[in-house]
């Protein structure tokens, strides 16, 4: 074993040496490394320099250094909290929709016969390529207090019209749904697929030994898809409330009364409906360090955690 | 971050034999089942469905609550195409959607080989720096993007729509790890038999990954088709802007002309649904593969 080792060590640090005045790589690289640069990591620390200017992104019009000033002010502002809170309720509010569900139908559903299993999944998974624009119009649709069809059959069944999108109390929990209407057909795809995966012969030999339905699922299935509900719920933490930008931006514009606004949303109202670029970049560089740090810890954890399988 | 797709074709082995007392429990299970996934289904396609029929109701039934058009009519699509550039905006979703597709995969096919084929300094720091990019919310680089196009003079054209898109770390990665995959002793003959690494990529690598680029390709299509934060920053005329902003200017606070609103959103999911109808398996395959996004 060791001398395999050394063995293959040897001619590989002799390729490395020989490889480091090569040009190749970095040409064939050059295309998408400079995209990647000039779209994503220089504005990256641009948005950290602009955090600390006041601007209102007009040619011509002044640029002063504040220092720390935009942070102070953001952090003194309600409406930032406000919208830390939200993003909070969004993946909270998401975590069902795109995780628990799907992984109890996923395991509900599993010995349903092939055929009618793919005309269901050709069907669940529709609204993940609907464009979210499209998405939006429609349920703006459906769920107008006038004439819309969920209203029309809610009044049916003796309910009084409920306005989905303006009413403080519902408007956040409505967009909850229509990002988690995109995802859970698809998340449920993803469950199925695992759970189709588990060697079934572990089934047939717990069932041998007398094992009911619910212990077969509690000890074996659940723990063999655990990477995969870590996968989808890091997914829905990182990315759940990103994903309802465009439904917040469409249908509430963050109202009522910032209801439904987010961080994301947040930064594009500073940026692009208050033209105030000092404060969009500011919120921006601690969405990302939020962001970060979240993302590390929930990587590490899901090392930690997750089940690796043969 | 990938699922493996292979999962998919798996799924037709589970039902295996069963013995006699256990038939009658299990046929209700499986109703119970069908029930379950029959839900799910109407919450996930009545939208969609609800969309078509409204488009083709005219403007005097609009509200009906019927769950076919009694009369239907094409008034919303000739109101939609009056309103707004549609066919104009239509085209520009396509050569955007069709432009960053090739250009994706082909600067994933160059940076993909580059990784696959050398060891070069610093390889495996640049590799995670591209698969950290996700990380990256478009909201953060937004305004320094929209500051560049600016100053670079490309407000309301369909090159600043391109050009941010010009590379994408999920086709780099992909394809970086089915070139990994791919036999290194097939590269390493060509070579030996005199082949610059240029024709080694397009001969010999890049004919071999045409499933990964297919799915990818639906992939970008798709996603690149139905973006809608990046246009709605630069879109200042309709003529040069795409379909997802159009159907956005049928809700304005005065109100919402509806029928016109969901034949515009119709025509927009067209392309899209088709593709679907024709590639189902596929699509949903290059989905799965690449995670969510």
């Amino acid at each position: 074993m060791t001398a395999i080792v050394l063995d293959t060590a040897a001619p590989r640090a002799v390729r490395r040496r020989a490889s480091h005045w090569r040009i190749a790589p970095w040409l064939y690289l050059a295309p998408a490394g400079l995209t990647i640069v000039l779209w994503i990591y220089w504005p990256l620390v641009d948005a950290f320099r602009l955090s600390f200017y006041q601007w209102n992104m007009l040619p011509g019009s002044p640029m002063t250094f504040v220092r720390w000033e935009n942070y102070a002010n953001i952090f003194a502002l309600p409406k930032f909290w406000q919208a830390i809170r939200n993003t909070g309720i969004y993946i909270l509010g998401l975590i069902p929709l795109a995780v628990l569900i799907p992984l109890a139908v996923a395991i509900y559903t599993h010995d349903l016969p092939p055929r009618s299993r793919n005309i269901y999944r050709a069907i669940i998974f529709v609204p993940m390529i609907i464009a979210p624009v499209v998405a939006a119009a429609v349920w703006r649709w459906l769920l107008d207090p006038g004439h819309g069809m969920v209203n029309e059959a809610m009044s049916l069944m003796g309910y009084k019209p409920v306005r989905f999108l303006q009413d403080t109390k519902f408007a956040i929990w409505t967009i909850i749904v229509l990002t988690g209407w995109k995802l859970i057909g698809f998340s449920t795809l993803i469950l199925s697929a695992a759970n189709a995966n588990i060697n079934p012969s572990l089934i047939e030999a717990a069932r041998m030994d007398g094992a009911s339905r619910w212990e077969i699922i509690r000890d074996i299935r659940l723990p063999l898809l655990r990477s995969t509900v870590l996968f989808l719920t890091l997914m829905t933490i990182l990315l759940g409330a990103q994903w309802s930008f465009a439904y917040i931006h469409v249908l509430t514009g963050g109202g009522p009364l910032g209801a439904t606004t987010n961080i994301f949303y947040i930064l594009w109202d500073f940026g692009f409906s208050t033209l105030s670029v000092g404060w969009s970049s500011a919120a921006a560089v601690i969405l990302f360090l939020g962001f970060g740090v979240l993302a590390f810890i929930l990587f590490r954890l899901m090392d930690r955690y997750s089940f690796h399988d043969n | 971050m990938t699922i493996d797709a292979a999962a998919l074709n798996l799924s037709v082995a589970a039902p295996a034999t069963r013995r006699a007392p256990r038939r009658r429990a299990s046929a209700l299970n499986a109703a119970a089942g069908h029930l379950v996934m029959v839900v799910l289904s109407i919450f996930c396609l009545f939208p969609v469905y609800w969309m078509i029929v409204s488009s083709f109701r005219p403007a005097n039934s609009i509200f009906e609550t019927a769950l076919w058009p009694t009369a239907p009519s094409l008034d919303n699509y000739v109101h939609a195409i009056d309103a707004i550039p549609i066919w104009a905006m239509l085209a520009n979703t396509l050569i955007v959607s069709v432009l960053v597709t090739l250009a994706q995969l082909l600067t994933g096919l160059l940076a993909a080989y580059a990784f696959a084929r050398w060891r070069f300094p610093f390889d495996k720091l640049i590799y995670t720096l591209i698969a950290l990019t996700w990380l990256v919310p478009f909201q953060v680089v937004m305004i320094p993007n929209y500051l560049l196009v600016a100053n670079l003079g490309l407000m309301d054209s369909l090159a600043a729509l391109i050009l941010p898109h010009f590379a994408g770390a999920l086709a780099i990665l992909l394809l970086a790890q089915a070139m990994r995959s791919f036999p290194a002793e097939v590269i390493e003959a060509a070579r030996m038999d005199g082949a610059k690494s240029w024709r080694v990529l397009w001969e010999i690598v890049t004919p071999n990954l045409r499933g990964t680029i297919a799915s990818l390709a639906i992939l970008i299509f798709i996603s690149t088709w139905n973006e809608y934060f990046w246009p709605l920053l630069l879109s200042r005329t309709p003529e040069n802007s795409v379909i997802q902003i159009g159907i956005q200017m049928f809700m304005t606070s005065e109100g919402t002309a509806w029928g016109p609103l969901m034949a515009a959103s119709t025509l927009a999911s067209l392309p899209v649904l088709a593709i679907y109808v024709v590639l189902q398996r596929q699509v949903i395959q290059s989905f799965m593969k690449s995670g969510i996004r």
